[in-house]
Parts: C-alpha cells; structure tokens; sequence
C-alpha cells in the first residue's frame, strides 16, 4: 500500500507547523460556515484529521473552530460524510477542551450514537458516561420519532455499561433486562419488507414477504434467532441480533446477585425472596422479576442456537458464525449457571449432548473449549462423570490439531486460566504434557508467555525428568511433528512402510522406516510414558537435523533456554535428594546429546552450567554422592572445547564442595583422585607442542582449574608440592611464543596473577586450608561468604602480604 | 467488547528495515487512558508487538515476504494471522488479546478484553480487512486521508467496538442500507 508514499504523508503532516496550521483551520472553518459542506470541505477536513493525527504530542485548534466543528455536527443538514470527519477530529483531539456537545436534546438516533462516541471518548468524568447511558435508555424506553431506529441505541448502551456499570439505575437495569427479552425471545419470524424504491414503475402492493429461513435453507422452526436468515430484517430482528450481540456482557455486569448499582436496596430483597419461590419454568415467567425472566429468555435462546448449528450452511461464512455462535452459547449458559445454579442439571444434560454431536468434528474443535470450561465450572454440581470429556480434550486435539494457530491459542489460554482447577480435577492435564508441548513446538511466539505460566503446574516429582528431556528436544518435536504433517499429506502409495534395512536417507523415509517408527511415535506420544527412550533418539536427533535450519524448529529453538531456568526455579522447591542427583547426571549426559543448532547449543550448554551451580549450592553432598560421574566428566579433555561452561562449573563445584565440611563421607584417597585426573587434563591443556599448533582452550577453564587443584590441595596437604610445582611453571607456559600467538594479553595476565596468588596462599597451607574449607557453619557467617565472593580479592591481599617488595617472586 | 482497531504498515522484518512500523489508523473504543500521549504510545505498542508476530509468522512458514502492490490482493482467508495476548500493565491497564491479519504491506488488528469471543472478532476482522482493502484501493496512503470511509465501516460493523453476530444475510441487508442511505 505505498508504505513509502505513506511515510512520507505522515511525515509532512507531523511537520506542519502551527501557524500554517492556524491558517488552515481558519480555511476549514470558512469552508465549514459556508452555505453547504461540500466535497472541498470534506477534503480540508479529512487533511486537518491527518495533522492532528500524525503527530504525538496534543496541536492546538483555535476554539472557534472546535465550536464549529460541534455545531456541524449536531446540524441536521449535514452531509453524513462531514460528521463523520468531525466526529472523528473532536475523537483525536480528546480530551478535549471546550466540548458542550450534549446528547440530550438529538431525536435522530444515528446522530446520537455518534455523538456519543464523541462523549465516551473524552473519558475523564463518570458523569459525562452516566448522561449518555441515561439518554440511550430514554430513548429506548419511550416512542422514538417517526423514521428513527432503535437499532443504534444498543451499542452504545453495550459501551456505556463497559465504561461505567454504575451509569445505569436498578430501575433502568430492569426496564432494559424486560426488553431484551422480549426482543431475544418475540422477535417477528416474518421477513421485514424491503423499503419501496418509489419511482413510476415502483408497485405499492409488496410482496408478502414470507417467513424467515434456517441456515441451510429450511423454514423456521422456531423463534428468531441471529441464524435466521431473511432478505429484509424487521426492527424487532435488528434488535434480536444486537440483543445477543451484547448479551454476555449485560448478564456477567448485571445478571449476578449483588447488585453494584447505587440504588439497590430493600425491593430487591422482596424481589429475591420472591424468586426462590416460584420456579423458574416458563409457564410462569411472566412472574418472574425482569432479570430471572432475561435470564430465563437467554438460556433458551442459546439453546435453539446450539439445536440450529446442527444445520448444514449453505455459505461458509454462515457456517463460520454457527460455530462462533456456538461458542459463544455454551459460555451464556455457563455463565448462567453459576448464577443460578437451579439452571445447572438442563444445561448439563444438553451440553453433554452436544458433546458427543461435536467431538468428532475437527472444525468444532473449538467449541470444546467452553464446554469443558463448564464441565470445570459445574461438573461435580451436575454429578456427571466429565472425565471422558477432558480425555478427548487433551489426548485427541492437540495431537490433531496443533498446527490450528487459533485453536492452539484458545486451547492453552484455556490451560493457563484453570491451571489450578484442572491439576485438581483430573490427572488427564498434566499426564497430557506431551500433547500440550505439541501446540508450543509449532506456534512458539505467540504462545511461550502463556507456557511460562503453565510449566509449574506440570512439574511435579513424577513428571521432572521426562519434562527435562522433553524440553531439551522440543525443537525436535518441532521437527518430528513437519515430518509427520508431510508424510499424511502425501497420496496414500507413497506412505507404505519402507525396508527396515535400508538406513533411511531423510525424514520422510525414516518415518516410514519401521525401526525408526517407534522412536517417532515416542517423540509425538500423547501422554507422559515412563520408558526411557533417550538411547534410541539419538539417530533419530541426528536425522531431523536436516531441519534443524527452519524457520519454525529455529523460533521453537528460543524458546527453550527461558523454559529450562523456569524448569529448574521450579523444580528447586521441591526436588529430593534423589531427584536433584538426577538431574546433575542427565545434565552431563544430555550436554552432548542436543539437536545440532549452534546457537541452540550455546545457549543450553550456558544455562545448563548455571542452572548446575544452583544444584550444587542447594545440596553440595552430591558432589561425594556423584564423584564418578563427576570425575568421568572431569577428567574429559574434549568436554571444554565443547561444553566449556559446563565443564567450568563442574571443576568449580568439585574445587568447592569435594570437603569434608559439606560431607563426611567425603575421604582423602577421593580428593586424591579427583586431583589426580585434573592435575591430567591441566598438564594436557598446558603442553606445549612446537610442532603442532595450539588448540585454544578457554582461559577460563584453565583458572578454574588451577584454583580447584589449590583448594584440594589445602584440604589433602601431601599435595601442595605438587600444586605449587605446577603453578611455578604457568610463567613459562603463559610466556611460549605458541601460547602468546593464541591468548590475548589480558587473559595471558590473568592467568599468570591467579597462578601466582594461588600459590602465595599455599605458602600458608593453614590460611589456605580456612579460606578454601571453611566448616559449613563459617561457610554461611557473613564474612565467608564474602571472602567467598571477592576470593580474587581477597588472595591479591594475601599476595600483597608475602610480596611488601613490588615484583614477582618465583616459587 | 473490542477496546481498539488498528490499521498499521508493519515495515520490514528486522534487521533489515523496508521502513519502521507505523500505525496508519486507529479508533479507541475502550476507557480512555489519561491523556492522549499515552493512548498513542499504547496503540503503536500494539502495533509492534504485530508487525513483529508477522514477521516471525512469515519466518516459520517459509513463504518469500509478499511481493508490493500485486494487482489483486492475495484472498483474505489465507492470508497470515494469528492471536496472543498482552499482559496487563504492557500497554493496557488490563490484560488483552490480540486478533491480526496481514494483507500486502499492511496489517490490522483488533484490541479484545479477555475473555471476548475470538472466533468472532476474527471473523470480523476478516470481514473489515476485505472490505477496507475493498474501499480503499487503489492501494496509497489513501487510508491515511480518509479516515471517513474507515469509521463508516466501523459504524457499520464495529459499532463502539460492539463485535456483532452478523450472518450474509444480515450484512447484505447492512451494506443495502447503507447503500440506499448513500444514494439518498
């Protein structure tokens, strides 16, 4: 749409400055007070919209003109186009100044509902809402003037209530609530009469006009609703429609039992107690108070509704309205139910009816929605067995209709409002987390936020580990689900099952490869399965990673690092020993298992690391607990070329927790061999070989190192020798010519100062022995925990200390 | 009730720019914030927050960005879109669900209160996508100058932000009327 045309309008038009614009405006006025508003005032006014609109910050109009711009308005001669354009330059400017625009003495309803919208736009006072909704409700009480519609009044009475549901009296409540019954319930079942066209050919006797039709062409069967189809509409009908339209809104602001309008008072309690004795059975509706009565109206409205979407539309924008009128009856009725619960056993009954008429529709999906809201809401009342209903719910559409971004929206939203509700109700929610995981996996930014809120009330002990590698492989699912949509949309020949011993070359062959099949079907399970699958998903992470550069598996990819830190925050309240080590073995195992996305991996690998510090601080025994492990992964050279920040974190907690103060089991020949394998991959990473070239390890890994090696030491003192041996040669090493080619200065520096604190501190083993092993209670004063902090700092003292002369001592 | 309808030029996928993001026209339906500033400001959040879903809508999929100005528009109802919401405080007071369409070069969207009926306010924003791109053609800035012809179809409907069950029949006895009106 000539976005650059476009930029370049709104660019002059923010531009204008304010005497040309005074100009202007004194142009439009003139144009304004002339004799008939034309096409040439039109276009001023739609140039000054523009102006105004264009520009952030309030323009100033002269207050003549504002004055005028009312009083065209409100004239009865104006061309329609010319209010429009003033409406909506009094809407800009607002709050607006200098507005006397009332509605109350305009009879030609389209006028006032538009100078309404000026009104409701102002916003400041309740007052201001309060005289529009007292006026709307005037003019639908009384007669209107001859040619005057009432069919603009209900929207902005529907505003009004919105604004401001204290605007209307209890009074007013119910003289509205009677008439939107009568309009829901006795509109006319004719087709209004088109208006005659006048003319000499024109005949004045019209046609009968006949009754009006159902959706799919058949006579009405009943009372009017807005699936009643007719060539002309009757008033009454146009009310029926806005009645409906509306009606969601009036039953939740006033259809409950406390009334929070200023004038409720001793009559609606003779009112109530009149209702709990008459029954709320048509025949005697007459009786009932306005409200009941509008209650009673609505519930059968929704319920011809939901009978009339069983009909087959002739035009499919029709059928698109069934189903949104569908929705929306279920969720009246609903509401009606919980705010009259005698209206609960109907509604039940009929809903579960419904139900089973719609469950294997997958264009009703939707409409599964507020039925098992109501079910939620009211199962237990009505004594009906939901639990077929939520299993359907969550076992079959997910798996069928993820990639449905409307459905997958509503479907989540759905979860996210009753997380609570469902996780107490049924275990269907959070056993179906597989399935849920499917709509996240292929609609990744509209609905990660949404997840953020429903992930904790999935984990529980029973489902951490299996939700762990679950996210860790979400981008595959992502992938496994575009194979599996792929493979159904071929033609039924090519979908046969392949040789299982021919290794499949791609995707598709392997999801027909019968080996491969059940992996697959593992990764789209519908239900948490307590099998271990994650030995045969490796070939088949391998395979999918011919997707791995999808712009959907890429998004999905994202989303995983914000998931695992909440994964951990929540799981860190109420995991057990047990499952805490774990979760540190499946983080080591699993930081070389990962689809193979670059990006994907670092960002994994980076929260892994942290999220690992976390588990070690919250039970530091399980460094004794998981010392193979540990000492496995440890001792790995080729883990920090490709898991640095792991490996980073795992030397760390071994240097810090590998105590006796954290642990009692903890024993010397376990520090020794622990030391033993670091002081190895140390000597690996530090080797210099002239011949071939220098693999650059992280500085990083190499300091942490040095510092773990130290601290073991202080604690198995037979070691310090050996340490301080080691540090003595940094120098040497940070100096090659091999070294300096590959590590910048700094992290040359940094290197060569931490070797040599460390080993200034071991120049007082019993200063290094508190600092390095504090007993668990000092670890948790104050002080240790700083010096624990600021141990850089605080081994530069120590330094300082043995070294008064500047300069370096070598040991 | 549908608290803002916004028409905006979603600009070009980041990094590389075709232009920023701007919202070309707006109407406010729901409680006014205080001041005007702050209304502008929530409606070109809003109008972020979709040319940014649009952009990565149309990563996910595949498809190449739609071509400027083909001569007939791509059929509205397979035209990208999508839902998702706003958390309260992010740009309104309340928390909100956002209904958008993309058409070339130009975007729109519907503001819904929680809880509103989805379905139906994307089937009336498909109804108000084509018939604006309908009224407004040739395609140009023309939206930005004829801020008329856009609230007519609001009035129309959208009536103060009213979403309306409104089938064929309804809506061609709507468009008659107007017609007729118009003739008048």
């Amino acid at each position: 749409m000539g976005t650059a045309a476009a930029e370049n309008f709104l660019k002059q038009a923010r531009e204008v400055q304010e005497d040309e614009l005074s100009r202007f405006a004194a142009r439009v006025a003139a144009q304004l007070q002339g004799p008939e508003p034309g096409a040439e005032a039109a276009d001023c006014l739609q140039r000054l919209h523009l102006v105004l609109a264009a520009s952030k910050s309030p323009r100033q109009l002269d207050a003549q003109l504002v004055e005028l711009l009312q009083t065209v308005l409100c004239s009865p001669k104006c061309p329609e186009q010319i209010q429009l354009l003033c409406a909506a330059i009094l809407r800009e400017m607002a709050p607006c100044d200098g507005l006397r625009l009332s509605c109350h003495r305009i009879q030609n309803t389209k006028l006032l509902s538009l100078v309404s919208s000026v009104l409701l736009a102002q916003g400041e006072e309740k007052a201001a809402v309060s005289a529009v909704g007292q006026r709307i409700v005037k003019a639908l009480e009384g007669r209107l003037p001859e040619g005057q519609s009432s069919r603009y009044l209900l929207p902005v009475l529907s505003n009004v209530i919105s604004l401001s549901p204290e605007a209307l009296t209890e009074e007013q409540i119910n003289v509205v609530s009677k008439k939107m019954a009568d309009w829901l319930r006795y509109a006319s079942t004719q087709q209004g009469v088109a208006q005659p066209s006048g003319g000499f050919f024109s005949n004045p006797r019209t046609r009968q006009p006949g009754p009006v039709t159902e959706v799919d062409g058949a006579i009405a069967t009943d009372f009017f609703t807005v699936l009643s189809l007719g060539q002309h509409y009757t008033e009454d009908q146009w009310l029926n429609m806005q009645t409906f339209s509306m009606l969601r809104k009036w039953l939740l602001c006033y259809g409950g039992k406390e009334m929070n309008t200023p004038n409720s008072g001793d009559k609606s309690e003779v009112d109530r107690s009149v209702m709990s004795v008459v029954s709320t059975s048509s025949m005697s509706s007459r009786l009932l108070p306005p409200k009941e009565r509008l209650r009673e109206k609505a519930f059968e409205y929704c319920q011809r509704l939901i009978e009339q979407s069983n009909r087959q539309a002739l035009k499919k924008a029709d059928g698109d309205l069934q189903k949104a009128c569908l929705i929306e009856a279920v969720t009246i009725m609903d509401i009606i139910c919980k705010q009259d619960s005698s209206y609960v056993y109907r509604a039940a009954s009929f809903l579960k009816i419904l139900h089973g008429r719609i469950s294997g529709d997958a264009t009703y999906a939707r409409a599964l929605l507020p039925i098992a809201q109501f079910f939620l809401n009211h199962g237990e009342m009505a004594a009906v067995d939901s639990d077929a209903i939520y299993k359907h719910l969550f076992t079959d559409i997910p798996a069928q209709l993820f990639h449905n971004s409307s459905l997958a929206f509503e479907f989540v939203l759905f979860c996210k409002d009753n997380s609570r509700l469902l996780s107490e109700t049924s275990s269907i929610f959070r056993r179906s987390f597989p399935n849920l995981f499917k709509f996240l996996a292929w609609n990744s930014p509209p609905l990660i936020a949404e997840f953020v809120d429903i992930l904790p009330f999935l984990l529980d002990a029973g489902t951490a580990i299996e939700i762990f590698h679950l996210l860790l492989d979400l981008p595959c699912l992502t992938a496994a689900l575009d194979v599996q949509m792929r493979s159904s949309s071929l033609p039924s020949a090519e979908r046969a099952a392949c040789d299982p011993a021919v290794k499949p070359a791609a995707c598709l062959e392997a999801f027909r490869n019968p080996l491969y099949r059940s992996t697959f079907q593992y990764l789209l399970r519908v239900e948490s399965v307590s099998e271990d699958f994650q030995e045969r998903l490796i070939p088949l992470r391998q395979l999918l990673g011919s997707l791995a550069s999808s712009g959907r598996v890429m998004q999905c990819a994202d989303t995983v690092p914000v998931l695992l830190e909440l994964f951990f925050s929540v799981v860190a309240e109420f995991a057990d020993a047990s499952l805490i080590n774990q979760l540190v073995v499946l983080v080591l195992q699993r930081s070389d298992q990962l689809y193979e996305i670059p990006a994907f991996k670092d960002d994994v690998h980076r929260v892994l690391s942290s999220q690992l510090v976390m588990l070690c601080k919250l039970r530091p025994a399980l460094v004794v607990e998981l010392s193979k492990e540990l000492l496995e992964f440890s001792g790995t050279v080729s883990n920090i070329q490709n898991k640095e920040p792991i490996f980073t974190q795992v030397v760390w907690a071994i240097g810090e927790y590998m105590s006796v103060s954290y642990d009692k089991r903890c024993t010397v020949e376990q520090i020794n061999r622990f030391f033993e394998s670091l002081e190895a991959v140390l000597f690996e990473v530090t080797q210099i070989r002239p011949q071939a070239s220098v693999p650059s390890y992280a500085p990083r890994a190499i300091t942490v190192l040095m510092t773990a090696l130290t601290k073991l030491a202080a604690r198995s003192q037979d070691l310090i020798p050996r340490v301080s041996l080691f540090l003595s040669k940094m120098r040497t090493f940070v100096q090659s010519p091999a070294v300096t080619s590959v590590y910048c200065e700094e992290d040359r520096e940094e290197i060569l100062i931490r070797a040599t604190e460390l080993m200034n501190l071991l120049k007082m083993p019993s200063v290094a022995q508190f600092v390095f092993t504090p007993s668990v209670d000092v670890a948790h004063t104050r002080f240790q925990k700083e010096v624990n902090d600021t141990l850089p700092s605080a081994l530069r003292i120590v330094t300082r200390l043995l070294e008064p002369a500047p300069g370096f001592v070598p040991g | 009730m549908v608290l803002a309808f916004v028409l905006l030029s979603p600009g070009g996928p980041p990094p590389v720019g075709a232009g920023p993001c701007r919202v070309l026209y707006a109407r406010c339906f729901g409680p006014p914030p205080q001041g005007r500033l702050l209304r502008k400001e929530q409606l070109l959040a809003v109008a972020r927050q979709v040319a940014s879903h649009c952009h990565l809508q149309q990563a996910s999929s595949g498809r190449p960005p739609a071509p400027t100005l083909p001569e007939d528009p791509a059929p509205l109802h397979a035209a990208p879109g999508g839902l998702f919401q706003l958390p309260p405080g992010d740009p309104f007071p309340g928390r909100v669900t956002v209904t958008w369409l993309a058409a070339t070069a130009v975007a729109f969207a519907l503001v819904c209160e929680p809880h509103e009926n989805l379905a139906l306010a994307e089937v009336t924003l498909r109804l108000l996508a084509g018939r604006l791109m309908a009224v407004l053609r040739p395609p140009g800035p023309a939206v930005l100058l004829r801020p008329d012809a856009t609230d007519l179809l609001l009035d129309r409907l959208l009536p103060h932000g009213q979403l309306l069950f409104l089938s064929q029949s309804f809506l061609q006895a709507l468009e008659r009327d107007g017609a007729g009106r118009a003739a008048r």
